[in-house]
């Protein structure tokens, strides 16, 4: 009898070690070749890059031995393939090791990057010329080859790409020679460099995606980090390019991305310094701001918080009721409580886009006019107000909040609101499908104009899930995107985003910002709206 | 008994089988749909269509289920559709963790609950009785989530104090392994403790007031050997059964502690699964639990015929 329950033991024992023989090799990145570009090797001829400067006097002394940078991931990376994934948590991871034919600077200018410079022919045809000497991470050379493959791929319908609608009006590809590739367009698409510069127009290796089947589990790109491995639930490493065609970039030897869902632990971690960043929620700052050993950095992002409202449905169908319910929903309430303040008024294009964005504070439809809302509301003959409601997605405290703070809103001027939280696979399922007559959310505006009016509001655009469908609007927008004159471009985008406000399918109630917690030893680090993690000249500091 | 384990080890088939079907069934049933997730604001209809026929999402639900159950029968469980990677080697990766993470709570929690709970019946009445009675309201009452958040709180405000982070296996880092694993443990542990002592409270004061303990100390037999030799072992049967199920539970996953403590057990995985609607994992761990729990629950039951001989299953 014993002897069978000792069997049964054993048993239970060999499933442990079975399963712990399966285990993770994790091995962190060593530090062990330290300070290697703390020198007078530096050839300094490579001119056109930015930032060189602070190159010279943050060498030596003051950096670190360890110059691993350990971030706390609030998600895990889901995939790793730069042509197909959207998720924040793998963009980040992919954005540091493939790179672009261009980029945004830290200006939102288009800047080269792979392309050494690029030249508009005539309306329609684009030569880049390549950078030379640009080596994949196996070793290989970047040549047009595989900028050709890489946009074929993109472009393929099988790859399912999430930049495939970015590239459609690109008819040809032509290799003119080794370091030498020209686009021909169907039209005179004026946002086509913004997508050349998007992080899905990534130039990958053929051989790669041959040997892989897929990009999934694989990362080999051009860009200053190497992929080393990644534990599911556990980690993401990254080691320095020693490589990189700049000089002396990057500084850190690697980077490691621990996932740590929870908040309350990822403060703990980087308030005991066990990991140098993370990215933390506007009610959590001020638990750390007294803290010497942080230093908390909070920018404006490219999104921005909604209420849409489904122009199909009675009696949202009617623009006078739209814009009641705009007139009545109070912004500057909203930013202050839901947000604590620290947010910004936008229209569609959020303010942080630069130039392209138009002053809505001013605008008629932001006055918060009770009276007159309720006048426009009798003259659509809803007098008496109606019922409707709001979905809002159950993960996300700010969304669920503005649905909270509008149902009050609105609740002065008769409309009675009824608010559904929803689970977030539900919450896209009835964004999708327009089950509800408003819903709360948030979008990325994008880096063009083009995605923030186009993509979201024209008849045919692919995530206008509102039903809006407005010619006026309509003409305007597909007149910016086939307008090549900057200027003339800019006051047709400043027209659009008008006749959106006053035909109000979306209320755009806010542009957030985000919060970033690094200690102080983190050096040379700035994140900007559209990158929030450049790390090319970032290093650890003593 | 061989033939009895042999015939519970038949009965799995079908509950195993149930399981499978049913999980399946409700992954189709509930809205929400993977593509529609990854893709978010960037899905066009063709963009997603050409997902859901890379995933195999548009074949008759039978089909589908035959293509994941013929897999599973060779040791396929096919990958994870969103991240493309395996999922049987990433299970048992992370049932090394839970399994761990398991034994570890289950012996903190005995060594509180059992000696506490054998206090408190001998003790009947008492202050201390009250006391440890209060306690152990208190760890059945307390979820898991707000221990572990507090404990977080605590350690790093006032004791500078945080896990290391990056999880390790024990065959790696032994000592970085257990420094991980010690304060989730001991929040498990100490919820487990709760129920565990009153159970063997209650359960040592019934066998304190039968005959053969009167009969015992009528005898001369120190209250030592009374306690130990025979109320204890009398006792444990029903503490048995509990210990039983925390341990199936446990081994399941801890959802909770895990996301809290960021550690990648199979809790997370089911949950991430469940969030992103990735049915292959979903099903696969789902499968892998149910399999888990039914095979706790048979070594219980042979347990107990060791413990107590009057149990026979022959």
């Amino acid at each position: 009898m014993k002897f069978k329950v000792l069997f049964i033991l054993a048993l239970f024992i060999c499933m442990l070690f079975l399963a712990g023989c399966g285990g993770n090799n994790a091995v962190s990145t060593n530090g062990e070749d330290d300070i290697s570009n703390s020198d007078n090797n530096a050839v300094g001829n490579d001119s056109e890059e930015s930032n060189n400067e602070n190159n010279n006097g943050t060498t030596g002394e003051n950096m670190a031995a360890e110059q691993t940078l350990l971030i706390a991931a609030d998600q895990d990376p889901s995939g790793l393939d730069p042509h197909k994934v959207t998720a924040h948590s793998s963009i980040r991871i992919t954005g540091k090791v493939y790179e672009g034919l261009l980029q945004f600077d830290d200006d939102m200018e288009l800047a080269p990057q792979l392309a050494e410079s690029w030249e508009q022919v005539d309306d329609t045809t684009y030569i880049f010329k390549l950078r030379e000497g640009v080596k994949f991470h196996n070793g290989r050379e970047m040549t047009a080859e595989d900028v050709k493959y890489s946009f074929d791929r993109i472009k393929d319908p099988e790859t399912a790409s999430i930049g495939a609608s970015y590239f459609t009006s690109v008819e040809d590809i032509e290799i003119l020679g080794d370091y030498e590739i020209q686009f021909h367009l169907s039209d005179a698409y004026a946002p086509f460099l913004s997508y050349i510069a998007h992080s899905s127009a990534a130039i990958v290796p053929q051989e790669v995606v041959e040997e892989h089947g897929d990009l999934n589990q694989e990362a080999v790109g051009t860009g200053p980090f190497v992929f080393e491995e990644m534990v599911p639930d556990t980690h993401v490493i990254l080691s320095k390019n020693e490589d990189y065609y700049i000089e002396g970039q990057p500084k850190l030897d690697g980077l490691k991305y621990l996932t740590m869902i929870d908040e309350s632990s990822r403060i703990a971690a980087v308030r005991t310094g066990q990991i140098h960043l993370t990215t933390v929620s506007p009610e959590s700052v001020s638990l750390l701001e007294a803290n010497v050993e942080l230093e908390i950095i909070n920018y404006y992002t490219l999104d921005y918080n909604y209420l849409g409202i489904n122009t199909e449905r009675e009696p949202f169908n009617d623009e006078r009721v739209r814009q009641a319910i705009s007139l009545a929903v109070d912004r500057n309430e909203l930013i202050n409580t839901v947000m604590g303040g620290d947010a910004q008024l936008t229209g569609p294009v959020p303010p942080s886009l630069g130039n392209w964005s138009i002053d809505v504070s001013q605008h008629e439809m932001y006055e918060h006019n009770i009276e007159k809302a309720k006048e426009l509301l009798e003259e659509a003959g809803f007098g008496d107000g109606f019922e409707a409601e709001i979905g809002v997605p159950g993960t996300y405290r700010d969304r669920v909040a503005d649905g909270q703070m509008i149902q009050q809103m609105l609740a002065q001027i008769g409309i009675d609101v009824t608010i559904v939280q929803l689970e977030w696979g539900d919450y896209i399922d009835a964004w999708n499908e327009g089950r509800y007559d408003m819903l709360t959310g948030r979008n990325g505006a994008g880096t063009d104009p083009d995605r923030s009016l186009n993509f979201f509001f024209h008849t045919e655009g692919s995530a206008n899930v509102w039903g809006f469908s407005d010619e006026e609007f309509d003409e305007l927008a597909e007149k910016g995107r086939f307008e090549v004159d900057q200027g003339t471009r800019e006051q047709t985008y400043f027209d659009a985003q008008d006749r959106l406000l006053t035909q109000a399918p979306n209320l755009f109630l806010y542009n957030p910002q985000n919060y970033i917690v690094i200690s102080k030893n983190v050096s040379d680090y700035m994140p900007l709206p559209h990158s929030s993690e450049r790390f090319h000249d970032t290093y650890l500091s003593e | 008994m061989y033939t009895y384990i042999l015939r519970r080890l038949f009965l799995f088939i079908p509950v195993l089988f149930g399981v499978t079907v049913f999980v399946f069934l409700v992954m189709n049933i509930i809205p929400g749909d993977i593509a529609s997730i990854i893709l978010g604001t960037e899905a066009t209809p063709e963009l997603k269509e050409q997902l859901r026929q890379e995933f195999g999402l548009n074949l008759p639900l039978y089909q589908q289920y035959w293509n994941w159950i013929s897999g599973v029968f060779v040791g396929d469980f096919g990958n994870s559709l969103r991240t493309g990677a395996p999922i049987l080697p990433e299970m048992l990766n992370r049932f090394s963790l839970t399994f761990e993470l398991t034994i570890f709570a289950a012996i903190i929690s005995w060594m509180i609950a059992i000696p506490m709970g054998i206090l408190a019946a001998v003790k009947r009445n008492t202050k201390g009785d009250i006391g440890i009675r209060f306690v152990s309201l208190l760890g059945v009452s307390i979820p898991n989530f707000a221990l572990a958040t507090l404990l977080i709180l605590i350690l790093s405000l006032f004791f500078n104090y945080y896990p290391p982070v990056g999880y390790v296996g024990f065959l790696e880092d032994p000592r970085r392994n257990l420094e991980i694993l010690l304060i989730p443990a001991i929040v498990l542990g100490t919820s487990m403790a709760g129920s565990l002592m009153r159970m063997t409270r209650s359960s040592i004061l019934e066998i304190l007031g039968q005959d053969f303990i009167r009969t015992a100390q009528a005898k001369g037999i120190s209250q030592k050997m009374v306690l130990f030799k025979h109320a204890l072992r009398n006792a444990i049967i029903p503490v048995l059964t509990i210990i039983g199920m925390q341990i199936g539970y446990l081994l399941g996953g801890t959802i909770i502690v895990e996301q809290i403590f960021s550690l990648p057990g199979l809790g997370q995985m089911v949950l991430t699964g469940i969030n992103q609607r990735d049915f292959p994992v979903v099903q696969g761990t789902i499968l892998f639990i149910a399999t888990i729990f039914v095979t706790v629950n048979l070594i219980v039951d042979i347990l107990y015929s060791y413990l107590d001989p009057r149990i026979s299953y022959d």
